[in-house]
């Protein structure tokens, strides 16, 4: 195999270039745009460079300083996006919600786990059928009966909601990954805790949890990216700013057509910080799952 | 590693036994109660939403109208509908276009990846990015690089003196189709190009030698040795980024809002503005419904057409 012809890295260098490119450029446009003023960002013909780029719409963001630029403009501009300003608490919405439905996911996932994968009850079979089956429902199919669910508990506006509809659409992936992980466990240790004595909660308690940690860890930070990053849903339930997420705030933005770009951008780039430390554990986790044949394929 | 040796010398002869000495028996009441939680959960909230559906499908139902029983009519007025048609065949067009564009960009990034070149590992772990950012940040970020009037890509364009004018990249019809494809393409291609790299490494590496002792030329090793090896995968990703590309709403919704016109309403972006702008749920249901069943025979058809061992566990 002349794996080191010429062409051959030619070829493989050209299409990483053009993979990275099409991948990182739209991330390093916006973090030049977060620090450009408005007046020249929107300027024609372009004339990004013109003043020396500057973090105020940061600043704006965290401390309420309105910056240099629109002061100068004398009217303040009405719309300087004071929605942005609300991405710090929206970050804040997300990660509480996305922490509940986590260890929702931890606890009922590892326990029915357990039970599907070690236990024999009647109607397992159909109980696990059930749960699997129960995510092809497309979920805009259940958005309408969900939102008059909650209407009628008088729960919109409330994270209970989210947390409970995240929770319903996150566990049956949770708990199939952890039922063909259990699954892997040789037999032999479950019963030669048996024959101690052991039950089952003991059983999963001392050994199957501390067995299968880093899989409950991946499938609940990977519980955890979506209800993150879900959207539909947080755009119907929560309808004051206060309570907003992430995605709803950063979502109804854009379709604000008077938005201050470059204030978006900031905001982009703060609402993707998180998410970069969330990337690489359950990227892992992923991977992992897929190598040992957690997930199937 | 030592997972697969283990089922391997286990497999056969331990796989009947296994079923009995795995279920000792006598805890039933535990198992059950093990389950209750989670099961409860998820069959309360999936039997009762979809009988409200059905329920609601029936029935005038808004917050301006009394409500009123009205038998098959949401149905009939769903699907006689020319925006129902519309946005049917634009998720239509949508999916033929991104499922087969993503296999095969999947594969080719696959490929690429599981070559050795410098910044490897860099891409490998920065692909990540695009699929881990919430869709909905993913149509914001790219909206401001289309943008009509001053987004990135004509001021680069622009700058660069290839183009005069700027381009209307989300108002002209055809063009924000396409801006959507590439946002969803940018977003998925990750997940599809790590599944099937991981696929391609389980690929014996004996298969490849006897293939170049035959003689064959890299394509042909690649038709004959790679393609049978990672087809389970392809039918796997193709399934699921056609999931995706029938679900895909938030990309929609901040990168073009359906328009222009009606040209990105998408079915899933249709039944929310059916429903939460015009405020007409029980059409909204209706349309719920047929979409719930048309995604529900899509599937069984796949899972039929998949060959053998696609999603079932290899394990013994």
């Amino acid at each position: 195999m002349n794996r080191r012809s010429p062409t051959r890295r030619i070829v493989i260098y050209g299409g990483a270039l053009l993979l990275a490119f099409f991948w990182f450029a739209p991330f390093v446009l916006v973090i030049i745009g977060s620090t450009i003023p408005e007046i020249n960002l929107v300027a024609f013909p372009p004339n990004w460079f013109k003043d020396p780029p500057n973090l105020q719409t940061f600043d704006y963001i965290f401390t309420g300083k309105v910056p240099e630029t629109y002061e100068q403009r004398g009217a303040l501009r009405s719309m300087i996006s004071s929605e942005v300003r609300d991405v710090p608490r929206a970050i804040l919405n997300s990660f509480v919600v996305a922490t509940a439905v986590m260890i929702i996911n931890v606890i009922f996932g590892s326990l029915a786990a357990y039970a599907y994968a070690r236990l024999r009850f009647p109607g397992k079979r159909f109980a696990f059928t059930f749960v699997l089956m129960s995510r092809l429902i497309p979920t805009v199919a259940i958005a309408v009966p969900y939102y008059l669910i909650v209407q009628s508990f008088d729960l919109i506006n409330s994270f209970w909601a989210l947390i409970l509809i995240y929770s319903v659409l996150t566990l049956p992936f949770t708990t199939l990954v952890l039922t063909l992980y259990f699954r892997s466990i040789p037999i032999e240790i479950d019963e030669a805790a048996q024959l101690e004595g052991a039950s089952p909660w003991r059983i999963l308690k001392d050994i199957g949890i501390p067995l299968a940690l880093p899989s409950i860890i991946g499938a609940g930070l990977f519980a955890f990216m979506l209800s993150y990053s879900e959207f539909l849903f947080g755009l119907f339930i929560t309808t004051t700013r206060e309570r907003r997420t992430l995605p709803v705030v950063l979502g109804a933005l854009s379709a604000n057509t008077d938005v201050s770009w470059n204030m978006m951008m900031a905001g982009i780039v703060i609402g993707t910080i998180p998410t970069l430390f969330l990337a690489i554990p359950v990227w892992r986790f992923m991977v992992r799952g897929l190598t040992s044949g957690a997930i199937k394929g | 590693m030592t997972q697969a040796t283990e089922q391997h010398t286990t497999a056969k002869p331990v796989a009947a036994l296994r079923k009995e000495r795995r279920a000792p028996g006598g805890h039933a009441l535990t198992g059950l109660l093990m389950i209750l939680p989670a099961f409860v959960l998820i069959a309360l909230f999936t039997i009762w939403p979809v009988a409200r559906a059905i329920y609601q499908s029936t029935r005038i139902e808004s917050p301006i109208f009394p409500s009123q029983y009205v038998g098959f009519q949401n149905y009939r007025d769903v699907w006689n509908s020319f925006y129902f048609r519309d946005a049917a065949e634009n998720s239509l067009l949508f999916a033929l276009v991104t499922v087969p564009v993503l296999v095969v960009l999947g594969v080719m990034v696959a490929l690429l990846l599981n070559e050795p070149f410098v910044g490897n590992t860099a891409l490998r772990i920065g692909m990540l990015l695009p699929w881990a950012l919430p869709a909905a940040v993913s149509g914001l970020i790219w909206k401001w690089i289309f943008l009509d009037s001053w987004g990135a890509l004509n001021a680069g364009l622009y700058s660069l003196g290839i183009i005069d004018t700027y381009i209307d990249w989300l108002t002209d019809s055809n063009l924000a189709r396409v801006a959507v494809v590439i946002v969803f393409i940018w977003a998925q291609l990750p997940l599809a190009a790590v599944f099937l790299l991981a696929s391609l490494q389980s690929v014996p590496e004996v298969l490849y030698s006897a293939a170049a002792v035959d003689g064959a030329s890299a394509f042909g090793r690649f038709r004959t040795v790679t393609l049978p090896g990672i087809r389970p995968m392809l039918v796997v990703v193709a399934l699921f980024e056609l999931l995706m590309a029938i679900t895909n709403f938030d990309i929609v919704y901040a990168l073009t809002q359906g328009g222009p016109g009606t040209a990105t309403t998408l079915l899933t972006y249709f039944t929310w503005s059916e429903s939460f702008r015009r405020l007409d749920f029980g059409a909204g249901s209706a349309l719920a419904i047929i979409i719930a069943l048309a995604s529900l025979v899509l599937i069984l058809i796949l899972v039929r057409a998949m060959p053998k061992g696609a999603l079932v566990e290899e394990e013994a």
